[in-house]
């Protein structure tokens, strides 16, 4: 999601990244440790071999200590994503996918490949996933009207590229909008 | 203090190395302010040590420590940094990697200064160790903790002979203990003279202390006194632990990983940067083919260990997925960086088929075409690169070798490697590689002028002359994007200083300045090493590195070529002397790392051609000590390297030169410098280079 300067007037993609790492996520913990408290809440205790669930950023930052092996989410998978895939090419609509499903799966897949399984084809697979549902926001947009736009199923990820663009779109078209009304009236 | 023996040997009484990583780790989570300073590694400037560095740091960041990481050049920069060090309070564990084995590390020079909750942890591969290190008690001495290998399982012998010689007193016979004190300053280190002197100065004031007043004493109290023999025995016992000249033990590498074996915590990248270690070392001729075949076969296991079982047929050479980042263990050539290269290039320029073939002589080129021919490649191949090359001829090189060079005298072409996987980012590296490309950065990376070869500019291609000036920072794009970025950021008065910073920080251009010399030549190093640090971990530089060792290469060979067509080498009774006083590389082996390396390759190419002298008084072994000189201009000095090889390949022999470089200095008074930890390297003033050669090669007996 690459923004050219011009554009930057929302979040940007590694502020979401972050936002999106506040979720629980699975892990096997190789060490134990006792319920702590940290800002956002309690986790643990961690008893090795049983699974924990705790936040992305714990996750990440045990892992790079080689302190736990992280279990992929029940969406990170190869066959999930296939159909989905297919799904997403066969309709028109977007399909259902988990909110931060681009920010989770970057994160994952860069700190804890080796606990994914396949996780060349799963990059492919979120890739295609992402072109294809690129193409369809870029038809939905042609739909623009002043008043609302509906996408359904959009990711946060998704949502942050157009929102600078189609709010200002939006604003033009409601400023275009009176002064077409007024030209009928006059007429 | 009491080193620590390898896990194997340890027990529940004697300490080893995971112990010493707890109290490391303990030390630091205990001291209230820990700060960046209390964990130093002071790291050597060679690729072992540098593996070294790395999996330590890699280990201390998986605990949360914090560590600082300062590379040390030599003895003198030692000092230095002691120095510095003595004021940092917080100081509580200091590592040195591949330095100070030899040096007395618990005496008042060395860290005898320090607090006493300061540890020093000493893992250096250069034998012989200093014994008080070694044994040395007391409350200076426990905090000197040498990390040993086994080896000093075997120095009973000289852990008592040192202990009588230290502790007890001395024989009290009036007229021979004048005599007797006058071998045992010379046993000691073989350090800067100051050390020299001042160690024999304090050597013979104790002696005379302990002689005068516990004689009264000791006829009272302790029955048994030393015997002139037994005083000779042991004095005998220490000079030849010292005086045998020194040799290698296992990398600092290694050792690491043994460490990190103990602590179960051992996986790819620090099984890389062990075989990493172990290959530099073997490379370099630092330790004998068995002994490379030892530990080859632990790295071996490992490798099947750690790694899912490597693919075979068409695919063992490539990296099967984008995270394939796997260890497989591969038959390496002798053939310098012989997959970057064309195949016949990589073969003239290895010193051990130089040496077999006579490649400097036109007859010689032929025999080596003539052997590529029959083993089936034609001449059109051979001058493609490597990867250009036919898949089949790719696959049947190394039996095709195998059967055909042994009838040019070519035999043991090959040694058991290891090759590493990136991804799809790069092709796969092998280990001998990989060591080629830091060496190369260590030694040349920043400080001088290096034309690196394009790929494609050969036999007609784009780019006629291609010759690429190196840029350690990445190519010409981040050099010119940091010009311009500085341009930008200061004001409009500065742009003479922007000019100025940004010519420095570009290769190195000569600068008339004597001052921002120095500083560039302080600095030269220190930002060779963090180039090669970078390197370790990421393929990239890595890859690029590559080419600038193939420079670096063909310069020795060039050089070395020359050398032996003008018949350069002077036999001076014993030795083989080589002085380099012009030629267009003479900037380049004025580094002592690549004059070692034409060192080497020099005694490689010559091995069969001349005689193995006897040189050492001490075994009748014949070998082939050769001393290469080189004038470095703007110092006014000559860096000496002396190399003491064994006539066969893959052999090693100890190197005594270190011995006899002080030797003949004390005896010809010349103003030397010891500019680096290794102590066969030396840089002396121009004008005493030719008494010193001669005093040197006359020998001590003269």
């Amino acid at each position: 999601m690459s923004l050219p300067p011009s554009l930057r007037q929302s979040v940007t993609p590694p502020e979401l990244e972050l936002i999106a790492c506040q979720q629980l996520v699975e892990i096997v913990p190789l060490i134990s440790m006792e319920k702590t408290a940290f800002i956002s809440g309690a986790y643990g205790p961690l008893r090795p071999p049983h699974r924990a669930k705790i936040p992305i950023w714990m996750a990440v930052n045990l892992k790079q200590k080689k302190k736990c092996h992280i279990i992929a989410p029940v969406w990170l998978t190869v066959e999930y994503l296939q159909q989905k895939l297919t799904q997403e090419t066969t309709q028109a609509h977007f399909t259902q996918l988990p909110f931060r499903f681009a920010e989770i799966s970057r994160v994952l897949l860069d700190v804890a490949s080796d606990d994914l399984q396949n996780p060349d084809k799963l990059r492919t697979l979120l890739k295609d996933l992402r072109e294809a549902r690129q193409a369809k926001a870029r038809a939905g947009l042609e739909n623009l009207e002043h008043s609302t736009l509906g996408l359904s199923n959009l990711s946060a990820m998704e949502i942050n590229e157009i929102r600078p663009f189609f709010i200002q779109a939006m604003a033009v078209l409601g400023q275009l909008q009176p002064v077409f009304n007024k030209d009928r009236n006059t007429v | 203090m009491v080193y620590l023996p390898p896990p194997q040997l340890a027990s529940s009484s004697r300490l080893s190395y995971s112990d010493a990583y707890a109290n490391i780790l303990k030390a630091h989570r205990q001291s209230p302010l820990t700060s960046a300073a209390s964990v130093i590694i002071l790291v050597a400037p060679d690729v072992d040590a540098l593996c070294a560095a790395r999996m330590l740091a890699d280990l201390f960041k998986q605990d949360d420590v914090m560590y600082r990481i300062i590379p040390v050049s030599g003895v003198a920069e030692l000092e230095r940094v002691r120095d510095e060090l003595i004021t940092v309070s917080e100081l509580h564990t200091l590592i040195l990697l591949n330095m100070g084995a030899i040096l007395d590390l618990p005496s008042d020079e060395w860290f005898g200064d320090f607090s006493t909750k300061m540890s020093v942890h000493v893992i250096d591969s250069a034998r012989p160790q200093n014994l008080s290190s070694l044994f040395g008690g007391g409350e200076a001495g426990d905090r000197i903790v040498v990390w040993d290998d086994g080896g000093a399982e075997e120095l009973e012998e000289e852990r008592k002979a040192w202990e009588a010689l230290t502790y007890e007193p001395l024989p009290d016979s009036d007229d021979d203990s004048d005599q007797d004190e006058e071998p045992e300053p010379e046993e000691e280190d073989e350090d800067d003279d100051e050390e020299y002197e001042q160690r024999s100065g304090k050597r013979r004031s104790l002696g005379d202390g302990d002689r005068v007043g516990k004689r009264q004493r000791v006829e009272k109290e302790r029955p048994r006194r030393m015997t002139h023999d037994e005083h000779d025995m042991y004095s005998a016992r220490l000079e030849k632990h010292y005086m045998a000249g020194t040799w290698h033990g296992q990398s600092a590498a290694g050792t690491i990983y043994i460490l990190a074996t103990a602590l179960e915590r051992v996986d790819n990248e620090l099984l890389w940067l062990a075989i990493l270690g172990l290959t530099y070392q073997y490379t370099t001729s630092r330790i004998s083919r068995s002994y490379y075949e030892t530990y080859h076969a632990i790295y071996h296991d490992e490798v099947f260990r750690l790694n899912p079982p490597p693919p075979t047929g068409d695919n063992a050479m490539i990296s099967l997925n984008p995270d394939d980042l796997s260890v497989r263990a591969t038959e390496e050539l002798r053939f310098m960086l012989f997959r970057h290269w064309t195949l016949y290039d990589a073969m003239l320029h290895s010193s051990y088929v130089a040496s077999k073939l006579g490649i400097w002589k036109e007859r010689g080129r032929k025999k080596l075409t003539g052997l590529l021919a029959k083993m089936g490649f034609s001449l059109l191949q051979t001058q493609q690169p490597y990867s250009h090359m036919d898949m089949d001829l790719k696959k049947s090189l190394v039996t095709k070798l195998g059967e055909i060079a042994p009838e040019y005298g070519l035999v043991e072409l090959s040694y058991p490697s290891f090759m590493r996987c990136f991804g799809y980012r790069s092709q796969p590296l092998s280990a001998a590689d990989a060591v080629e490309g830091i060496s190369a950065l260590l030694d040349v990376a920043g400080g001088l002028r290096m034309e690196v070869e394009v790929e494609g500019s050969r036999n007609g291609g784009e780019w006629f002359g291609g010759g690429k000036l190196w840029e350690a920072t990445g190519g010409s794009r981040d050099t010119g994007r940091r010009k311009r970025e500085e341009r930008e950021n200061i004001p409009p008065a500065g742009a003479a200083a922007v000019s100025n910073k940004s010519k420095r920080i570009g290769e190195g251009e000569e600068d008339e300045d004597a001052q921002a010399e120095g500083t560039k030549e302080v600095q030269w190093w220190v930002k060779n090493f963090w180039t090669a640090f970078d390197a370790l971990s990421d393929i990239v530089p890595l890859r690029r590195a590559l080419n600038l060792s193939m420079t670096v290469h063909r310069a020795i060979i060039e050089q070395g070529t020359s050398i032996i067509d003008k018949q350069d080498i002077r036999t001076m009774r014993n030795h083989r002397v080589v002085v380099l006083t012009q030629g267009p590389h003479l900037a380049l082996f004025s580094h002592p790392g690549v004059l070692s390396r034409l060192a080497l390759w020099l005694v490689d190419a010559l091995r069969d051609r001349l005689p193995g002298t006897t040189v050492s008084r001490r075994t009748k072994r014949k070998s082939l000590p050769f001393v290469v000189a080189c004038l470095n201009e703007s110092m006014q000095s000559y860096i000496v390297v002396g190399v003491m090889a064994a006539l066969d390949f893959g052999d090693v022999r100890k190197n005594e030169f270190g011995l006899a470089f002080l030797d003949a200095k004390e005896r010809c008074n010349a103003r030397t410098r010891h500019g680096s930890f290794d102590t066969s390297v030396l840089e002396i003033n121009q004008e005493d280079l030719k008494v010193f050669l001669e005093t040197l090669c006359e020998g001590p007996d003269a």
